[in-house]
């Protein structure tokens, strides 16, 4: 199994521990990863509410370039993938968008074919490697770990986009709990982590952290599990944030799925990994880092 | 309250992503699941439906209100009759961009992009982070080509006369 | 030529009156109804609209006349299974499930079903409360016998030894019956959506939210509680209700982008029942548009507002919340009207769900070869000029499995009739 790698901006930038697990454990599990060369960023909601023929045209030269490299994409970042995604189904099934969006791109000598596939983490990981895989590569099971996850918007809303593959939270909760963790129901599991709303408008940002931090709190876990880097940074880092401005605290450590994974696979964790985790997460592996 | 635009509601329908205005019953199922309108009274998925119904134009488009959403399609999924708000929330922000009306974290988002294909960049310390640990060098991308793209579909000139 | 007789599938009010207007003609009826009793929806209620007469109290005496009619020929606990030939001569083949219970011994007394040690969820209560795997399905039954649930006796065989008829004969072996009729009248009915498929509102996961015909057994009196209508969590009298409107209904999402056209009148009664019941209680209905048209039902409507200080909120609710230590729901809305969000707390929500054609109607519409619509529903050979023929002529349809045209019970009973008309009409020809 081999996948065009599109990293996305927010990854390289702020969360180097996603993708160094990444590239660690996706080969462990038979995927090659084939870095993606001269994308430019997936165009998120914030760029897409600007124009719509620019969402159109930026997302769809990154497709071309899978397409040139004849793999599908894999993406770790729930905004990239719904991006990509969307545009990739849209000018799929219409012709008339595509040769308007293909007259754009023609100027920087592209040409989008349709040819291509965008898959998130989530996905290559279910429904390519498999549970059973997965389970068997876990050699020191987390068992009695009690945390909830973060689906996070853009993986399962809209549901008729993305219904097929990813069934509710099945899919994200039977990949936790074969690395031998407990995954915990809680309230409004759906609801958004704020992220979009970051750099933007952080009050708002951080209220809607705020209410996930609280309805996760309720469920009594002991850590979170996300598999979007704005969610992961909305938790993490946002726990700092809502201390500092409503002096609330939830101690609840945030880890990136591969994260768990590569723990339950035997592999180590670097200093520097376990330390760029603001909210610490020494505690509740007890000494398996 | 100013004057109305009788033809703002077919307006919006015909933008890109703003067919869906047309089906609003108005049942308020989606302000009933909006995680913002619990939270900002200003922002109201039905409200602003209503108002480009009704031809509220320079209300809907030359204010905060279609910023505050987060996008996390709530809405458009419990709507019982497609109306697909939360897809006509981002025609009315193309509307709205076009009226000079965005944030100024978009307009930071959306220059850094112009200049160096991210929205976001790897400040000094990562960057050399990333050295030490053998990462792949972060540096602008595909920077012409967004540039050629930008020019084509006006985006640049919008942001630029920000 | 056979003598005159037609076959009238499902045993709820519309095919009864049509085998009773039939059976008054002259005309022989074999009346086949799936499940171990007629009666139908009807029999689940508790009052009708908007007179909030007792709904079994008007239901049975069409049972027992049914029962008891020369010209009617009840097989319950029966199914069709095969239908051929054509208008003026079907031949059929119901197949007569085993009740392993001798129906012309069985007295009804109930010893069999005091001595059972199997409980198992009672389907007629919605599954709120329980029965016996020998059973009587309610107690104005028609025929009053028990049926013995196989799929979970244990063959203790204790009903077998109780039983002072001996009735009971646990090696009854399944009877197939042909028939030859003229024509056939279905009138199978409805059934609900599941509101578990909008996790939004927690059907299924909280257990104070509950569909309206669940709330119906829980006030009647022959239902799991003795009509007493208390919370299922904590067997507490509830004292804020809430009802919501259109759940699964004019929602493209699930493909029923109709109209149920009874909910809006049924929820309006049974606020006024609640509040019968409970005259401190707090009820509240978040509706879309409140579709209360015909007979008396607009006044009904006002009636509640006014004299019975139900409210009325225009507001799809967004979400709803339990709350893990009381089990009380806050709801999200938005009051349309008044344009503001808000979240209140209820300790009891009625949902309205969509109505549905049953589960196995598009089975039985391949065995009589009779077209559905998108819905499912059986379709009319013309919806204007032939609204109770089906697009087989010879087979004609009325209630419920006909779609939301109308659907309230004088409707149902006023199609029953009419299917009678013209199932004459297909016989005279003869």
């Amino acid at each position: 199994m081999k996948y065009a790698f599109f990293l996305g901006c927010l990854i390289p930038a702020r969360e180097l521990s996603y993708e160094t697990s990444v590239r660690k454990v996706l080969p462990a599990l038979g995927i090659e990863l084939v870095d993606m060369k001269g994308t430019n960023c997936c165009a998120p909601f914030s760029i897409q509410s600007l124009d719509y023929a620019s969402w159109l045209a930026l997302a769809a030269r990154n497709l071309c370039i899978a397409e040139e490299m004849g793999l599908d994409i894999l993406t770790l970042c729930n905004d990239c993938y719904e991006s990509l995604l969307m545009v990739n189904t849209t000018l799929k099934r219409d012709p008339k968008l595509k040769n308007s969006v293909n007259e754009i791109l023609s100027e920087v000598g592209k040409e989008f074919k349709g040819k291509t596939d965008v898959k998130h983490l989530v996905d290559v990981l279910y429904a390519d490697v498999g549970v059973d895989k997965l389970k068997n590569a876990v050699k020191e099971p987390l068992t009695k770990l009690r945390v909830a996850t973060q689906p996070g918007c853009h993986l399962t809303k809209p549901k008729r986009l993305h219904l097929g593959f990813i069934k509710e939270f099945g899919a994200l909760d039977e990949l936790v709990r074969a690395t031998g963790a407990e995954t915990v129901d809680y309230d409004r599991r759906e609801m958004c982590c704020g992220g979009p709303l970051r750099d933007i408008n952080d009050e708002l940002s951080r209220s809607v952290a705020r209410q996930k931090l609280m309805d996760i709190k309720n469920a009594g876990v002991q850590g979170i599990v996300t598999v979007c880097p704005f969610c992961f940074l909305q938790f993490d880092l946002g726990q700092l944030e809502i201390k500092r401005h409503f002096k609330e605290e939830y101690n609840l450590p945030v880890l990136h799925f591969v994260e768990l994974l590569r723990i339950a696979m035997g592999m180590k964790l670097e200093n520097w990994e376990t330390k760029s985790h603001r909210i610490p997460i020494s505690d509740i592996f007890k000494g398996r880092l | 309250m100013s004057a109305l635009d009788l033809d703002f509601m077919r307006k919006v329908a015909n933008v890109p992503r703003g067919r869906g205005v047309l089906l609003c019953i108005q049942c308020g199922r989606c302000s009933g699941s909006c995680p913002i309108a619990r939270l900002v009274t200003d922002h109201n998925p039905r409200r602003l439906m209503e108002m480009v119904i009704l031809g509220l134009r320079s209300e809907v488009l030359l204010q905060g209100l279609p910023w505050y959403c987060l996008s996390c399609f709530t809405c458009l999924d419990r709507c019982p009759q497609g109306g697909d708000v939360g897809e006509v929330m981002f025609a009315i922000r193309n509307l709205a961009a076009k009226e000079r009306n965005i944030p100024a974290g978009v307009v930071a988002q959306a220059r850094s992009l112009i200049d160096t294909g991210r929205v976001v960049n790897p400040v000094k310390s990562i960057l050399n982070k990333r050295k030490s640990l053998g990462l792949a060098e972060i540096a602008p991308t595909g920077v012409e080509d967004v540039k050629k793209i930008l020019k084509r579909t006006a985006l640049d000139r919008l942001i630029r006369s920000r | 030529m056979a003598e005159p007789a037609v076959l009238v599938v499902g045993g709820g009010i519309s095919g009864m009156q049509a085998s009773l207007d039939l059976a008054s003609r002259g005309i022989k009826v074999y009346l086949v109804e799936k499940s171990p009793s007629i009666g139908g929806r009807m029999a689940q209620l508790d009052k009708t609209f908007p007179t909030l007469d007792c709904s079994i109290c008007i239901l049975a005496p069409k049972m027992i006349e049914c029962s008891h009619h020369p010209n009617i020929r009840l097989l319950t606990y029966s199914e069709v299974k095969e239908v051929s030939g054509s208008a003026g001569n079907f031949i059929v083949k119901v197949l007569r499930k085993p009740r392993y219970v001798d129906e012309k011994k069985c007295t009804g007394c109930g010893i069999c079903t005091e001595h059972c040690p199997v409980e198992v969820p009672n389907e007629f209560d919605e599954k709120l409360g329980m029965r016996k795997a020998v059973y009587m399905p309610f107690p104005q039954a028609v025929p009053r016998v028990v049926t013995v649930d196989k799929d979970d006796c244990l063959d203790c065989g204790l009903c077998e030894s109780m039983c002072q008829a001996g009735a009971v004969d646990l090696a009854q072996q399944p009877e197939e019956v042909n028939l030859n009729v003229g024509a056939i009248v279905i009138a199978v009915g409805f059934d609900l959506f599941d509101p578990s498929e909008i996790p939004a509102y927690g059907y299924g996961r909280y257990r104070n939210v509950i569909t309206a015909l669940e709330l119906e057994r829980l006030l009647c009196a022959s239902g799991p509680t003795g009509g007493h209508l208390v919370r299922l969590s904590d067997g507490r009298i509830p004292k804020k209700i809430a009802f919501v409107q259109c759940v699964g209904s004019r929602d493209i999402r699930f493909g029923n982008t109709y109209c149920s056209s009874i909910c809006c009148k049924y929820s309006a009664k049974d606020a006024v029942l609640v509040k019968e019941h409970h005259p401190d209680a707090h009820v509240r209905i978040f509706y879309i548009d409140l579709r209360a048209f015909g007979r008396g039902f607009q006044e009904f409507i006002n009636r509640a507002r006014s004299e019975f200080g139900i409210e009325f909120i225009r507001a799809s609710p967004g979400e709803i919340m339990e709350d893990p230590a009381t089990k009380n729901l806050s709801i999200w809305y938005e009051d349309t009207v008044a344009g503001r969000i808000e979240n209140l707390v209820f300790d009891l929500v009625v949902l309205c769900p969509a109505l549905l054609p049953r589960t196995d109607a598009k089975e039985l519409a391949k065995v009589l070869g009779i077209e559905v619509d998108k819905y499912g529903f059986f379709k009319a050979s013309d919806d204007i000029t032939s609204p109770v023929d089906t697009t087989v002529p010879g087979i004609f349809a009325c209630g419920y499995c006909l779609g939301p045209k109308t659907g309230d019970i004088p409707d149902s009973i006023m199609q029953g009739s009419a299917t009678a008309a013209r199932v004459a009409e297909v016989l005279m020809e003869g």
